[in-house]
């Protein structure tokens, strides 16, 4: 069972502080040291020492909020490490890395907050290898659709800090945080879009009296629904089912509901000036983020078929229990 | 949030494996047709086998002859049933929905006649809400109740009657007030046997050549004053209860499931190619999550919430899948299905290319369950 006390506090912590202005200012500068430093004073940086179920519920509330912080890779390294990690750090998804005579290099790329974290984690190898983005040879900054730092980092022979067997699988565990960033945006963006369509009149009457206009609210909240309770359930068991299924629904609903939200908000919706895009922008992103519907399904698909006829409801029931 | 995370316990658990076992010794697959969920064959001997392991009537108190378990309970068994293409025709609606509805409102004397028989799997029941002029605006039906001696006097047309021909009774939505113009206020639920002196029954062959539909005209028919379920004039906010039970369950999202699972037994190296495995995955993933959702709702049931609106989001959205699914298959395989075919695979595509249209307007169309579900989502 979650920490509802814990996760109540993130929520109103974030909710305070990552306001319109400051996610905006966030994506200009690309770094929050306000959000940072409100988080990290008010411990949850130390998120790495939570339950796995708890740490998740911590990151739904991040994507609901658009945090402009790396509060998932926080999560992700302390996994990766079966440690905490104190200070700013981040995780590089992907690269070309290797480790010689105990020392890092090549490049790491798409690292989120690559230039503003004090150290990254990256898996070479199957292990974990710490090294601080000072031991950094050069780095070239880059941003991802919404807008967040996906920075590469190249290396040449730096000292790792620490070097270990990942504790876990990075490719999974990566899409499991960002299935529980994309239920928080979801459930976000759900909210401002019936929040808009009871507010803005046309014809003389508010859109959502139009039944045109209900149903696109009923599909986002549908989806909304659906990557909730997918997301909460591959952090209840993480296995490889119930992440890949949970991936597989939330880069799905990452289109179709914001394809939703969007006519519903009309104009408005594509601009700089309104939040929307704060929410839509990173579901466009984080869908692809460690793998895509197609990566994962085709992943799932075979795997269940290997499993054979017999083995299929079990499998919808019983998941990574079952397969 | 408005779907509670929910999952199965360890007794639940054990209640879906002895289900499992059940199923693999008394309905071994090959021995019978199977059929596309709750549209499966009827068999009331398959019923009678499932009373006698108590499993119908499951959440009915004891001393009406259920088994005081839960909706999740339900749940666990009807899922089972479902995937497995077992016979559910004859229990179906008295199981789901008749049973739990004069339990609510029924008297004594109408718990004592009627539940211990839907409990043992004897009694079956259809459902008469629609009308000519009442499809998805039910408060429009005509059919009228008269105040005679002991009892009402009905006369009316009930259309779309699924099975009323091999049923025994149906529970009327009827007008029983003088008119006043109160739509929702002068509806009532009558007990009607549908072996009644001026009842007629007419078959309506569906699209698939299939007899399933009715229309059940009411002639003079006297309904005695103990068969009035629940109050006169509540009939409106009883039949939403009812609602409440025909949505949001297993049915409404696993009708073309077996589709897919003969596919995989009858054409394994099919699901070598990547197309294929991509199509079961995202089908897989996509059934994993909705079961969840209907889960949740069940769960709510149990603790005595009325998940209206979660019912009408997921059967909206899982009747849709259904579709889905069916048109998945048909991408996959290249084929006109043909009846009477050998092959189960076939035989089911066959009904589901015929019957899927179907599964977007029972039970309450898709664009009805959206305006329900915006209206409980604080829309308006």
């Amino acid at each position: 069972m979650s920490d509802w006390l814990l996760i109540d506090g993130v929520r109103r912590l974030l909710g305070d502080t990552c306001t319109f202005e400051v996610v905006q200012a966030a994506e200009a500068e690309g770094w929050s040291p306000s959000v940072w430093d409100a988080v990290a004073g008010a411990g949850f940086a130390s998120l790495s020492e939570l339950p796995l179920a708890d740490a998740l519920a911590v990151v739904t509330v991040a994507g609901e909020h658009a945090a402009p912080v790396p509060l998932a890779e926080a999560v992700l390294a302390a996994w990766l490490l079966d440690e905490p990690v104190s200070g700013p750090v981040s995780v590089a998804p992907a690269g070309e890395l290797r480790l010689e005579g105990g020392r890092l290099s090549g490049t790491a790329v798409r690292v989120p907050w690559g230039h503003a974290v004090a150290r990254i984690v990256a898996v070479v190898d199957g292990q974990a290898v710490v090294v601080p983005v000072a031991s950094a040879a050069r780095f070239a900054r880059g941003t991802n659709l919404a807008g967040e730092p996906r920075d590469a980092l190249v290396f040449d022979c730096a000292e790792p800090e620490d070097t270990r067997p990942a504790a876990c699988d990075l490719r999974e565990r990566g899409a499991l945080t960002r299935a529980a960033l994309m239920a928080g945006a979801l459930t976000a963006m759900a909210r401002l879009t019936v929040a808009y369509a009871r507010e803005r009149r046309q014809f003389g009457r508010p859109i959502a009296s139009f039944q045109a206009v209900q149903q696109h609210l009923v599909a986002i909240a549908q989806e909304a629904s659906l990557v909730g309770v997918a997301a909460e359930g591959a952090a209840r068991v993480p296995g490889s089912f119930e992440i890949a299924a949970a991936k597989v629904v939330a880069s799905r609903a990452a289109l179709t509901a914001t394809r939703a939200a969007h006519q519903v908000h009309g104009a408005i919706g594509m601009t700089q000036e309104y939040r929307l895009h704060h929410f839509s922008r990173r579901l466009w992103a984080w869908r692809n983020e460690y793998g895509d519907e197609q990566h994962w399904a085709a992943r799932l698909g075979s795997t269940v078929a290997a499993a054979g006829a017999d083995n299929l409801y079990p499998a919808v029931t019983g998941g990574s229990a079952v397969i | 949030m408005l779907f509670a995370p929910a999952d199965l316990t360890e007794q639940e658990l054990e209640l879906q494996r002895e289900v499992r076992a059940f199923l693999a010794k008394e309905l071994p697959r090959g021995t019978f047709t199977p059929g596309l969920g709750m549209a499966a064959p009827r068999d009331p001997t398959f019923s009678a086998k499932l009373a006698h392991r108590g499993w119908l009537g499951m959440a009915l108190p004891t001393r009406y002859g259920g088994h005081d378990r839960t909706a999740v309970d339900r749940f666990v068994v009807t899922e089972e049933l479902l995937r497995w293409g077992a016979p559910v025709g004859h229990h179906w609606v008295a199981d789901r929905q008749t049973g739990p509805v004069i339990n609510r409102f029924g008297t004594e004397e109408q718990k004592q006649r009627f539940l211990p028989a839907i409990c043992r799997g004897e009694l079956s029941f259809a459902i008469g809400m629609s009308e000519p002029e009442a499809g998805s605006d039910l408060a429009a039906v005509r059919t009228h109740a008269a105040r005679v001696n002991g009892g009402w006097l009905v006369n009316g047309t009930k259309l779309w009657t699924s099975r009323a021909h091999e049923s025994d009774w149906f529970v009327v939505l009827c007008r029983t007030g003088d008119d006043s113009g109160d739509r929702h206020g002068e509806l009532s639920q009558l007990i009607v046997d549908l072996r009644s002196d001026g009842l007629t029954i007419n078959a309506i062959s569906s699209l698939s050549g299939h007899r399933e539909f009715n229309e059940v005209v009411l002639e003079d028919v006297f309904v005695a004053d103990e068969l009035v379920l629940g109050e006169i004039g509540g009939g409106w906010a009883q039949n939403t209860s009812e609602l409440a039970h025909e949505r949001g369950g297993p049915e409404r999202w696993l009708s073309t499931y077996l589709l897919l699972e003969e596919l995989m037994r009858s054409r394994s190296e099919l699901f070598d190619a990547e197309r294929a495995q991509l199509m079961l995955g995202s089908a897989v993933a996509r059934w994993w999550a909705i079961r969840r959702l209907s889960l949740s709702v069940a769960r709510m049931i149990d603790s005595g919430e009325a998940p209206a609106v979660q019912s009408a989001l997921v059967k909206e959205m899982g009747t849709r899948f259904e579709q889905d699914v069916l048109a998945c298959v048909q991408e996959l395989v290249a084929l006109e299905p043909v009846r009477d075919e050998d092959s189960p695979f076939e035989r089911l595509l066959f009904e589901a290319v015929l019957s899927a249209s179907s599964f977007t307007i029972r039970g309450g169309t898709n664009e009805i369950l959206r305006s329900v579900a915006s209206k409980g989502l604080g829309v308006l």
